[in-house]
């Protein structure tokens, strides 16, 4: 399903919270077969972690086209996604972006590469990216995003890598935005559930919890930022791109021995 | 002893040079959460030499031993984790030669190997990768990832119910037993 397709708030009912298959106390097991996808129910991916279009080189679906108008204070919308307040808000110097890349995103380069080295590093990227109640961006998302945009395989991104990452946030923004339904500022439990749902897979309330006592903030109300929702499904789909390579019967079962357990996951979920 | 709100559970405790970190910063409810851990584990000097840990580890620390899933430990995990860590950093120490406070990739790969964590050369690889910074990997990163190597050792273990290495996973086991690291 194409999140630019997805329904905002009238989202479709999700009658399957029942744990699937395998699981104690389940229900029905889940039709195995003729459609591709079945036992995970991922069906291809939406947009933003699929894989990169053959002969683009970064990950995500088309650019959403230029920032629109800044509000005062940064390019993206009102309480939704506005990087760090500051004092790059106003129009881009013209001329001094290369080629290719969008003279906002150039301004920002430059503004967040504070040592002028050419390259914005795990420590300047947080610098650069917030989520909805202000806090950096973690340390795992960081990594996590300079080892998808990083070309160079220095631990680093160039401006190019930049720009192309500013877009994947921005669409994971606005996919954010859709399925945070009370428009809170971050994903509460079954907003969480939702989202999955609505993005193919077909996984149990447990595993919500489980990511919820993991990645929130400890409250009454644990709900998830940003940063962590997109490491949380990008980490979904990898793992599941690599349970998948192993499962050539389709039938939602590996049989995996230990080193190989190791390898899968760990190059998977560093 | 006993009784009192935040005081020792039981004879012999207080006397437990532990219990004075512990104390010192766990609160009333006699539990400690990351921070707190951090700042414990700082005070005991159990990172000698190194840098002390940042919060994600003591965040994974927790994890490890925190059985009701309460996101802190008490008295008796942290025992259990300081006997854990202690453990890792002696065999941390036997690999860093030069005491630099930091291991290359072969002497990880050692270190890790001779723990009995079986490795392949691209787990290697992406462990290096994620843990290193200019080909060297610091002791607070290493603890990190023997806390994840541990953890994905005990999920597999504990589903190995013949003992023979094999281990037949349904999808939505492995993605929740993985993605609770």
């Amino acid at each position: 399903p194409c999140p630019s397709r997805c329904p905002g708030s009238g989202a479709r009912l999700t009658p399957a919270l029942s744990p699937p298959q395998g699981y104690p106390g389940a229900g029905q097991p889940p039709p195995v077969g003729p459609y591709p996808g079945a036992p995970y129910g991922g069906g291809p991916p939406p947009g933003p972690y699929g894989h990169p279009p053959p002969g683009a080189p970064y990950g995500g679906g088309p650019p959403p086209g230029p920032y629109g108008h800044p509000p005062p204070g940064g390019p993206y919308g009102g309480p939704y996604g506005s990087p760090q307040p500051g004092p790059y808000g106003g129009p881009a110097p013209a001329g001094n972006a290369p080629p290719g890349v969008d003279p906002e995103a150039f301004s920002w380069f430059q503004t967040v590469d504070t040592d002028h080295s050419g390259f914005i590093s795990v420590k300047e990227l947080k610098q650069a990216l917030v989520n909805n109640n202000w806090s950096s961006f973690n340390d795992e998302t960081c990594l996590l995003m300079i080892n998808m945009f990083d070309k160079t395989r220095s631990g680093r991104i160039d401006v190019y890598g930049f720009s192309a990452l500013l877009r994947f946030i921005q669409q994971w923004r606005s996919l954010f935005q859709q399925y945070d339904r009370d428009q809170s500022g971050s994903i509460s439990f079954s907003e969480l559930q939702q989202a999955f749902s609505q993005m193919g897979y077909n996984l149990s309330p447990q595993f919500s919890q489980l990511l919820l006592a993991r990645y929130a903030q400890r409250s009454p109300n644990p709900s998830i930022q940003l940063d962590r929702f997109i490491h949380i499904c990008m980490q979904l789909q990898s793992l599941t791109d690599a349970f998948r390579e192993k499962d050539t019967a389709m039938v939602g079962n590996v049989r995996l021995g230990y080193e190989d357990f190791l390898t899968m996951v760990v190059t998977r979920m560093l | 002893y006993g009784g009192a709100p935040g005081g020792p559970a039981f004879p012999g405790q207080a006397q437990d040079p532990l219990y004075g970190y512990f104390a010192a910063v766990g609160g009333q409810d006699g539990q400690i959460d990351a921070d707190e851990l951090q700042r414990c584990l700082t005070q005991s000097g159990i990172a000698g030499s190194y840098k002390p840990f940042n919060l994600e580890t003591c965040r994974l620390m927790i994890s490890m031993l925190d059985r009701d899933m309460s996101g802190t430990l008490g008295f008796n995990e942290f025992k259990e984790l300081w006997a854990v860590v202690n453990g890792w950093k002696q065999h941390f120490v036997s690999f860093d030669s030069d005491g630099s406070g930091t291991v290359d990739r072969q002497e990880l790969e050692k270190a890790l190997m001779t723990m009995g964590f079986r490795l392949s050369p691209q787990a290697v690889t992406a462990i290096t990768k994620r843990y290193s910074t200019q080909g060297k990997i610091a002791f607070d990163d290493y603890i990190a990832c023997c806390v994840k190597l541990r953890a994905l050792t005990e999920c597999f273990r504990r589903r190995d119910t013949t003992q023979q290495g094999f281990v037949n996973f349904h999808y939505d086991d492995f993605i929740q037993c993985v993605m609770s690291i």
